[in-house]
């Protein structure tokens, strides 16, 4: 996963706070651990709630969840700036609760950015490589080498408050990756910042990290984001993980109603088995391609429903359902299909636009849907 | 925010508002005024009760005591306010609710609104008592200067702590993740951050200071005169002379340039400040 920094090294360049303290174990450098990671604040709020993570070296992790859930708790925890009620934070394999948060290998893009209002850009970016003691040929150079990789040196003499939004962005992350940190932390860096910019800079964040091959630990409420920067995603509320995995996994197969829902449109129904593998479900039943056991929900993206004329559905298949178009909303690229079947009961149905003069439908409209059991995923519970 | 106002209502505004402003500097204008007033025997008004002034020694010596001792304190008084200021709005945003989180406000605020005379007399039995005991604290010049640190720490702690107040919190976090350890912290970003502040509340010290009779007056002793206590047993002893008004007119003026400074300092200090998130 972690490519080799291709950020030319600078010689002589050592990393003060990080080779003094000793290693234990095997871990690599930028792996993180988590061990029983509580914190409870003032008045019982469990914020987070015994959190038990593995992050590979290399790894672009995120941390989502709705606001509130206890992850950017975690990542100032990881950062030092709050204390955890029980557990074990190691960073590299070297245990970190008693660090203070000057010596930890990790830096932090804050969501406000946190730019130093007396500083130039320069010097802002400058700042910890002067708190660690690297000389100033060195620390110059390196500030004006990571300036030309994220395209701020024009505004390398300005003070912050003369920056548009985007561009006190990209100083906040060049001020954390000019310190080569083992990790950087992000909390949710791109909220404040529109639409296409924002785009732009997920796709700018993600080639950095990969270039540099640093650990980062994103945290965000935005499972869009999630989706287009992560290697790996956790799904988090009220202080617990309810699912980690790669990407893919936790969008195709979410082990929870909430993970479902939070991540993506789904279409979820609570289900009484029947023989020869089928769900009865509100709006009837289903034959299901995985075996049956314990689960009681089935659930269903909208993209993974095919939509037909009512005339040219095929007739042989199994879970083909038919209904009326009761919304059509159209987003660009795909329609969004709100279906009313016989009984009532709403289906939503994703159909991208590839051949919307041929195929499309408005309010009234009947449509066939087919349901393949292959797509149909089950959820305990 | 008065365009929106009726015509009338505007007018009506202004017109109470003048006799205010007049009230406000009417009597000043009138002192810098009688304080040209032409010499005994002489007709045209002139510069003639400054030329005393200069000429008088213990003007002068009350003149450089002032000095002395409002420099002397608000020096100190500045270092001491300004990590008091520091220390609380630290210790504030680990508490948020209840006492702990009022208690900041109460420590700086409790000595402001204590009436100068309470605070003058007691200072006045508390270091007599502590000549008895120790033979230190002799009424004079530093007395004096220990009173004034102690009534000008708190206004400085108040600049201090505004200007905290509106600071994102998350600077001082991040100077820590950037490897600041806490005195580089405070050096290189806390004092620079809050430099307009430091300066602004050394220039009210220094009026509150230069101008301060109640306080003075009950911590003085024997050769401390200064320019306040002077001109307060001048007039006392022979009603208001020309020179007082020339006297008077010199510390207007004085605290106004100084005013001045300070709203110039409080301008920078809003020319800095960077928006929280965002555009």
């Amino acid at each position: 996963m972690a490519e080799p920094a291709m950020l030319p090294r600078i010689a002589g360049q050592a990393d003060a706070a990080t080779s003094s303290a000793p290693t234990s174990g095997i871990a690599p450098r930028g792996a993180i651990r988590l061990e029983g990671i509580s914190r409870v604040f003032g008045g019982g709020v469990v914020a987070v709630d015994r959190i038990d993570l593995d992050i590979q070296a290399g790894e672009f992790f995120t941390l989502l969840g709705p606001s509130g859930c206890g992850k950017t708790t975690l990542l100032r925890m990881i950062a030092g700036f709050e204390t955890p009620d029980a557990g074990r934070i190691l960073i590299s394999g070297r245990e970190m609760q008693s660090v203070p948060p000057h010596k930890r290998p990790v830096n932090t893009v804050f969501q406000s950015y946190a730019l130093f209002p007396h500083l130039s850009v320069a010097e802002n970016i400058g700042f910890g490589l002067r708190m660690r003691g690297v000389a100033r040929p060195e620390r110059l150079a390196r500030t004006e080498q990571i300036m030309a990789l994220l395209q701020i040196d024009a505004f390398a003499r300005r003070n912050p408050a003369q920056l548009s939004g985007g561009q006190r962005q990209r100083v906040a992350l060049a001020r954390a990756l000019v310190n080569e940190p083992e990790v950087v932390l992000l909390d949710e860096p791109l909220s404040a910042l529109d639409a296409k910019l924002r785009a732009e800079l997920q796709v700018e964040l993600m080639r950095m990290q990969k270039r540099l091959g640093m650990t980062f630990i994103f945290v965000t409420h935005d499972q869009h984001e999630a989706l287009v920067m992560s290697d790996r995603i956790a799904v988090m509320e009220q202080g617990r993980m309810l699912q980690v995995g790669p990407v893919l996994d936790v969008y195709e197969q979410p082990r929870s109603v909430f993970v479902a829902e939070f991540l993506g449109l789904s279409n979820i129904w609570k289900f009484t088995p029947r023989p020869g593998n089928m769900a009865e479900t509100a709006i009837g039943a289903l034959s299901i391609a995985t075996p049956i056991t314990t689960q009681r929900t089935a659930m269903i993206r909208p993209e993974k429903i095919w939509l037909y004329p009512e005339a040219d559905a095929p007739r042989d298949r199994p879970n083909m359902f038919a209904g009326v178009v009761r919304e059509a909303i159209y987003m660009g690229a795909s329609t969004q299909y709100n279906v009313a079947l016989a009984g009532g009961a709403i289906v939503l149905a994703l159909d991208t636009n590839n051949q919307a003069a041929e195929r499309s439908w408005g309010p009234g409209e009947r449509v066939v849907l087919e349901l393949k059991p292959a797509n149909i995923m089950l959820i305990d519970g | 925010m008065s365009q929106n106002l009726a015509p009338p209502i505007r007018r009506a505004l202004l017109l109470t508002s003048l006799p205010v402003y007049g009230l406000l500097y009417a009597p000043l204008a009138l002192i810098a005024v009688f304080s040209f007033a032409p010499a005994p025997g002489s007709t045209t008004a002139g510069l003639h009760w400054y030329n005393d002034l200069l000429h008088a020694p213990d003007v002068l010596a009350a003149l450089r005591r002032s000095l002395t001792l409002a420099l002397g304190s608000s020096i100190l008084g500045t270092a001491l306010g300004t990590l008091m200021g520091f220390g609380l709005s630290r210790f504030r945003s680990r508490a948020r609710s209840g006492f702990a989180a009022a208690l900041p406000s109460l420590i700086i605020y409790t000595p402001i609104i204590m009436p100068s005379l309470v605070f003058g007399i007691s200072e006045l039995i508390f270091f007599n008592l502590m000549h008895k005991a120790t033979g230190l604290f002799a009424a004079g010049l530093l007395t004096m200067g220990i009173a004034h640190v102690t009534f000008q720490a708190p206004y400085v702690a108040l600049v201090v702590f505004a200007r905290m107040a509106g600071l994102d919190p998350n600077l001082f976090e991040a100077s820590h993740d950037l490897y600041a350890n806490g005195r580089q912290s405070f050096l290189y970003l806390t004092v620079p951050v809050i430099r307009p502040a430091i300066i602004g509340g050394f220039l009210l010290a220094f009026t509150l200071s230069i101008d301060d009779f109640t306080i003075s007056y009950f911590t003085a002793g024997p050769g401390s005169t200064t320019l306040p206590i002077y001109i307060y047993s001048a007039v006392a002893r022979k009603g208001i002379s020309p020179d007082i008004n020339a006297l008077a007119t010199l510390m207007i003026a004085t605290v106004i340039g100084i005013g001045l400074l300070q709203y110039g300092f409080t301008r920078q200090k809003d020319r800095q400040t960077v928006p929280r998130t965002g555009d």
